[in-house]
């Protein structure tokens, strides 16, 4: 970004409505990232930020740009073959008679991670079982492609294996449809992981996978405490390779415990009994 | 590891030998379908073909049918990096012994992942958003 | 998506964009995109010293997938897929770029139109594309590329005519 001041006053109002924060060293992505919205204003840059402070419709399509996680099905795989390895088998034993699991997306973006673990159920849950995938996100917008659930063809190229893209899509123009029965299973909800979290009951597994590197460290501590209650208490969460509760202040450092899947960290509630080794 | 990567476009190969390179595999090439073969029964065989559909001589669907046809080469990996989209062209290269496919255009990270999926490069994990 | 217009069935201007533009970006990344140009209907491509490229698809859709560009744009696009310097770039590389890009074109929207059909090798030529007088242009996309002239066009048969047409 050309003007520092720019790149500041882009950054302060994220952070004013998000609680996300955007250091310096992030100039490329807000640059990347706004450019186009103000492109199609007929702006350049700098005085598409000018008009931020007083079009607020631009202000929240900027939101909606800057909150984006890239993502692609199945990213990062280890954490997928955790699930279906080692966080499964446990649950499937111990909710052998509600049968039914509930999965949180948190800051789902546009649905690839809920869409790959709908596909892990469809493939792994035993007949008669029943699964919910909450997704949550603050963008509005990509609740809308979650609902959706297209995906363009240069989206469903990567991750994804061919075999579930022909057995889980349909091709629908451009884009691939995710099958009915999956988006069936998937519910989202608008809401900022940042401000208190409404009725959401509580959840076996919580995916909250490259998020909180967005926040500063009080707003991450206060949303991994907030956690804690939405959890099963044999449930698990999971963060990004490069996040973790280990820089937490002490006292919430120690209700999350560390369980060590293969070379995937799954976060438990440190208050629950050790029922199952979970070693891969 | 080794890529051989089968597409009747020099460009094309240029870009997806770059890709591959990044992942340390040694690279052979082949312009189409029947050179491809004749490299492999002279004795380089590659632990996977990239391979493009629509070629001249032999295309990328016939060639899939010809590597599986030999039991020899039943370790040899085979990805599809074509055009064609359909979803029944698809289903008939997973069917004749394809283990994955990619579609053009794809940007670099896709076929990185799809090899990773294949298991012929370890997982990046890094999880940095972008 | 297809549409229908006049008997014929061709595929949607905004499908041809989305399509070309994909394979612009996946090529040639983010940093020089392409750009809408307004050209009078009917008024030839208007670079000097073009390339052209075209795809027959034959099948459940029969039509005829153009793409033309200005030499230099031709030559940077051979550069930037071979990752040479522009002036490395022989005649034979840009031949060979720009069937590629025809033939991903061509290749994904044989994909959007009734099927089973197949496509073509690429065909490319140095100057303009030649059309042949039993087909009609049922879709043109001028567009602008480091400031040189591109043009993706449609052809399908001209109804009433006994084949498919190509260059």
């Amino acid at each position: 970004m050309t003007a520092p001041t720019a790149f500041a006053s882009v950054s302060a109002l994220v952070r004013r409505e998000t609680s996300m924060v955007y250091d310096e060293g992030k100039e490329y992505l807000v640059e990347a990232r706004l450019t186009p919205l103000a492109n199609a204003k007929g702006l350049d840059l700098e005085q598409y930020v000018a008009r931020l402070a007083f079009d607020a419709d631009e202000r929240r399509k900027v939101i909606d740009a800057l909150t984006i996680n890239e993502t692609s099905f199945f990213r990062d795989h280890t954490p997928y073959q955790a699930f279906t390895d080692a966080m499964l088998p446990p649950l499937l034993e111990e909710r052998a008679l509600t049968r039914r699991l509930r999965i949180w997306s948190a800051a789902c973006s546009s649905g690839q991670e809920a869409y790959s673990i709908a596909m892990l159920l469809d493939q792994h849950l035993p007949a008669g079982w029943e699964y919910e995938i909450v997704c949550t996100d603050i963008s509005t917008q990509m609740l809308a492609r979650v609902q959706a659930g297209r995906y363009s063809q240069v989206e469903v190229n990567r991750g994804l294996p061919a075999t579930s893209l022909v057995r889980y899509f349909t091709r629908v123009g451009r884009e691939w449809e995710v099958a009915e029965r999956l988006r069936e299973r998937v519910t989202v909800k608008h809401m900022n992981l940042a401000a208190p979290f409404p009725m959401l009951g509580s959840f076996d597994v919580i995916w909250l996978r490259n998020v909180l590197i967005y926040f500063d460290a009080e707003t991450k501590a206060d949303i991994l405490r907030r956690m804690l209650p939405m959890l099963a208490v044999d449930g698990f969460l999971l963060l990004g390779s490069s996040e973790t509760t280990l820089d937490m202040p002490a006292d919430l450092a120690a209700s999350w415990r560390r369980d060590q899947i293969g070379r995937v960290p799954a976060y438990r509630r440190a208050t629950a009994m050790t029922l199952s080794r979970t070693g891969a | 590891m080794r890529a051989m990567i089968i597409d009747d476009s020099r460009a094309m190969r240029s870009i997806l030998r770059r890709i591959v390179s990044g992942l340390e595999f040694e690279t052979s090439e082949a312009e189409h379908g029947q050179a491809a073969l004749d490299q492999m029964r002279a004795g380089v065989v590659p632990d996977v073909c990239l391979v493009d559909w629509n070629m001249p001589v032999m295309d990328g669907y016939t060639f899939i049918t010809e590597v599986r046809a030999n039991p020899e080469w039943r370790d040899v990996t085979l990805m599809m990096v074509t055009t064609e989209s359909e979803q029944r062209n698809i289903v008939r290269a997973l069917a004749a012994g394809a283990h994955e496919y990619v579609i053009k255009p794809f940007t670099p990270d896709a076929i990185v992942e799809k090899l990773s999926l294949l298991g012929l490069v370890p997982a990046s994990d890094q999880g940095v958003p972008a | 998506m297809s549409v229908l217009t006049d008997e014929v069935e061709a595929p949607a201007e905004d499908d041809v964009r989305a399509v070309t533009e994909d394979v612009w970006l996946a090529l040639l990344g983010e940093e020089e995109v392409l750009l809408p140009r307004q050209v009078p209907s009917g008024s030839p491509f208007d670079a000097t010293g073009v390339w052209s490229a075209a795809v027959t698809v034959s099948g459940g859709w029969q039509g005829v997938v153009t793409v033309e560009l200005q030499e230099d744009a031709a030559r940077l696009l051979g550069a930037g897929m071979l990752d040479l310097p522009a002036a490395e770039v022989a005649d034979a590389d840009v031949a060979d770029a720009v069937g590629e890009l025809v033939n991903m074109v061509g290749g994904n929207l044989k994909s959007l139109m009734p099927g089973p059909s197949v496509l073509s090798l690429p065909a490319v030529a140095a100057g303009r594309a030649v059309f042949a007088s039993d087909v009609v242009e049922v879709c043109r996309l001028d567009l602008a590329w480091r400031g040189g002239p591109v043009r993706v066009c449609v052809h399908v048969p001209r109804p009433g005519s006994s084949n498919g047409g190509s260059r």
